[in-house]
């Protein structure tokens, strides 16, 4: 055998390396997933409201200002964890917020609005998950940025950090310009 | 006190690591090198204990209990909930090192002192590699003021008593390439390491890794099977691939330690595949716990710990097969081996263990390959490996059948056709008895049921015959493996699935089965609620069989579900249930799974690793022989 052949297994983990401390160390998020819907129009649905009487009819809300759409549940607990960032949107930065209820007891979720505060300018009811499959949620939270026109511009799945916080809200300065 | 003690053991491990690093290095004071093997093996067992003393006392002044336990987990979870977060198992893994290490340090002896000094210096690198992983990264004792009053819980699908013992089956596993590695790096570096019984020094180690990393896998399947409630036991996911790839180098690393030992050939591949099997271990667990790629077993994420594994293990790495590139001519054999032998069969197991092994990880990294490249997002799964692994897996069987029964050398071809042929025999007979029994047929489960009976009837006729030139934990583990391949392909050749909306006193049906959904129960447990259905099980005979009941579990501490699968096994099928969500007005979904001879992977499992024992034991009276 000749002995250069020899430093090949060398140069393949050097290779492999550097791809991971490459993926390491760019800004990126494994849980980070592209959704077929980017670019395109909300899903329509109708659904209950658990703050108001009348139904919420989504053509109706999405259209004229950027909308940010969190799927949450009471019985997640990371749910509980995003809760202040949700929070601080809605409240600090003046973004709406609606909240889509996923498979969750209605009056555990009206009793945790009112522990943590609610955010929410509404909250679709989506009892038996047809509105999750529709906008293709892959585990809940989840939460996507709506521009006007109601065009789907992001999707983030998981709970969202301090980094995701500021991620997000550079995303949207970006779409308002 | 305790957590303060117990970081203080925990220091005092790195310092006896890197003495017994410059110790070993110099090797010139065995008195010195004692000290430093024994004290990093005290120093560990005592911050392991002591972090296990601190998770059964629920001190919440330590964050790593905070977030991991809870006073009313019971005291089984409290003691599994030590490693069943990253910083504790961290430490346990350290432990694994140190065990490991002392054992290594007991083969020493006046004629090879240089010889395992530097094994034991490698050792100690690795050693202290992990131990500062710990104490800079995810130290266990962590403190948090003031101290909670509760701490937050136990992930309730790690509660479980399968997977309190996995873990570290698995890090035995994982561990024992360590062992390998730093002798191939002292066969590498001294001088005159060709006179050294090196070969004989590393298989028990690699033959512990193998035997407990095989049961340890096992032992995961299981606990996703039956907990997980997907029914199937094995998903690709990555962290399930990073144990699969170290147990398939492992395997090729155990056989061609046979034709080191028996022909003498082979030295430079042993080597080099004992530092690869340890470097898939160490990227495994970069891959796992750096949260570089997503997978069902989320460890806490933190992108420093990633760099931390990323640089060591580049260091291992780049020494160690550098070191090879350099130092492995002298270990070139150039015997030639016929194909119709037992090194040739061996040989040719081998390289289809490393392809497999490297289709393995392409397929587990080039999702990473291609974000890195084009900045797009793929997944790999199922398919990618059933098209791939398996009709590798397929040549490779068929030769392990042949394999035992062939001589070394030269072997007539006749003879070993009269040889084989009441295997033949025997196989043809299972074969058609299993599939009268099933009367359902494709081309892959005929293949490998075919194959399983070839394995098993081929070990079986050893065992009887008592052939002298077969080890007594070869023809066992084989066995083991045979039936691990017939459960395999008959359950997911023959598995049935049945997903359907019942109401209370509805009934459906499955294969010969009638299930009558009688009653739902609701359940207080210290530590979780439950919804429970009974459902009866009657056989076509209208005989009631067994009651299943499937249950979906609230967890109150950590405000999450799983579902309990019921499972009723006998030796040639399970028949597995799953409650889904429902109401009592519009009724419940429901999976219900028929999954044929599923138990003969768990017995073919426990099999294989009383033939690692057995095998074990043999390989340790080699050993002493030697002193």
């Amino acid at each position: 055998m000749k002995k250069q052949l020899l430093i090949i297994p060398s140069i393949l983990f050097v290779l492999i390396l550097s791809t991971f401390f490459y993926l390491l160390i760019i800004e990126r998020n494994p849980s980070e997933l592209p959704s077929n819907l980017l670019n395109k129009n909300v899903p329509n649905f109708k659904a209950e409201s658990l703050l108001k009487n009348e139904n919420f009819v989504s053509s109706k809300e999405f259209g004229n200002e950027i909308i940010l759409v969190n799927f949450f549940a009471t019985w997640c607990s990371p749910c509980r964890d995003e809760h202040v960032y949700i929070k601080r949107f809605a409240n600090e930065k003046g973004i709406r917020v609606i909240g889509i209820n996923y498979k969750d007891n209605s009056n555990n979720a009206i009793e945790w609005l009112k522990n943590l505060g609610n955010p929410y300018s509404d909250v679709p009811i989506d009892k038996d998950g047809r509105i999750a499959i529709d906008w293709g949620v892959y585990g809940i939270p989840e939460t996507f940025i709506v521009k006007s026109k109601g065009i789907i511009k992001y999707r983030h799945v998981g709970p969202i950090t301090k980094k995701i916080y500021k991620k997000i809200n550079l995303l949207i300065r970006e779409i308002e310009q | 006190m305790a957590p303060t003690l117990g970081n203080f053991a925990l220091w005092l491990s790195l310092f006896f690591a890197i003495f017994q690093f410059f110790t070993s290095r110099k090797n010139n004071k065995l008195k010195f090198i004692t000290v430093s093997v024994n004290g990093l093996l005290i120093s560990s067992l005592i911050s392991f204990f002591l972090l296990m003393y601190v998770h059964i006392v629920s001190d919440f002044s330590v964050l790593n209990v905070f977030q991991n336990s809870h006073t009313t987990k019971p005291l089984l979870y409290k003691i599994s909930g030590v490693w069943g977060n990253h910083e504790g198992s961290m430490l346990l893994w350290i432990l694994v090192l140190t065990i490991f290490n002392y054992f290594i340090f007991k083969l020493y002896n006046k004629k090879n002192s240089a010889f395992i000094s530097k094994t034991l210096e490698t050792q100690a690198f690795i050693t202290t590699g992990f131990i500062l992983f710990t104490i800079l990264t995810s130290n266990p004792f962590e403190r948090m003021i003031p101290a909670q009053e509760n701490g937050l819980g136990f992930n309730p699908i790690l509660q479980d008593p399968a997977l309190a013992i996995h873990p570290p089956l698995l890090y035995i596993g994982y561990v024992g390439f360590s062992a390998a590695f730093s002798i191939s790096i002292a066969t590498l570096s001294v001088e005159d390491g060709e006179k050294i019984p090196w070969h004989i020094y590393m298989k028990p180690f690699v033959l512990a890794a193998w035997t407990f990393l095989s049961i340890g896998i096992a032992l995961g399947a299981l606990w996703a099977y039956y907990e997980l409630g997907w029914g199937g036991w094995w998903f690709w996911d990555p962290v399930e691939n990073a144990s699969f790839m170290p147990w398939l180098l492992g395997t090729a690393l155990l056989h061609s330690l046979i034709i080191v030992e028996k022909r003498k050939s082979l030295r430079a591949w042993v080597l080099l595949l004992s530092i690869l099997a340890f470097l898939l271990s160490v990227i495994g667990t970069f891959l796992v716990r750096s949260g570089i790629l997503t997978s069902v077993h989320t460890f806490a994420l933190d992108p420093s710990r990633g760099i931390y594994i990323l640089i060591f293990a580049a260091l291992l790495g780049g020494y160690s097969l550098i070191l090879f590139g350099v130092k492995s001519k002298r270990y070139f054999d150039n015997n030639y081996f016929t194909f119709f032998s037992k090194e040739g069969s061996i040989l040719i197991n081998n390289i289809l263990m490393v392809v497999i092994c490297s289709t393995v990880f392409l397929g587990t990294i080039y999702p990473l390959l291609i974000e890195a490249l084009t900045n797009n997002k793929i997944s790999v799964g199922e398919p990618y490996y059933n098209s791939t692994v398996i009709p590798i897996m397929i040549p490779a069987i068929l030769v392990m059948g042949i394999g035992p029964i062939l001589g070394w050398g030269k072997e007539d071809k006749s003879k070993t056709l009269k040889k084989i042929f009441p295997t033949i025999l025997l196989t043809t007979i299972m074969t058609i008895f299993i599939f009268l029994i099933y009367q359902s047929y494709s081309v892959i489960g005929i293949a490998g049921i075919i194959l399983a009976f070839w394995i098993i009837s081929n070990n079986l006729l050893i065992l009887i015959k008592k052939d002298k030139n077969c080890s007594m934990g070869m023809i066992i583990a084989h066995l083991g493996i045979g039936l691990v391949i017939l459960g395999i392909t008959s359950s997911s050749v023959w598995q049935e699935e049945k997903i359907t909306k019942m109401k209370i006193d509805s009934e459906t049906k499955i294969k010969k089965y009638n299930i009558v959904f009688e009653k739902i129960n609701e359940i207080k447990e210290s530590n979780y609620v439950a919804l429970r259905g009974d459902f009866l099980v009657y056989d076509d005979k209208k005989n009631i069989i067994t009651i299943l009941k499937p249950e979906n579990r609230f967890y109150l501490i950590k405000n999450n579900f799983t579902t309990e699968a019921s499972i009723h096994t006998n030796l040639f099928r399970d028949l597995y249930i799953v409650l889904g969500e429902g109401n009592l007005n519009d009724g419940w979904i429901v999976r219900i799974y028929y999954n044929p001879l599923v138990i003969w992977i768990w017995i073919g499992s426990l099999i294989i690793f009383i033939g690692g024992i057995v095998s074990m034991n043999i390989n340790l009276r080699k050993l002493k022989i030697l002193y």
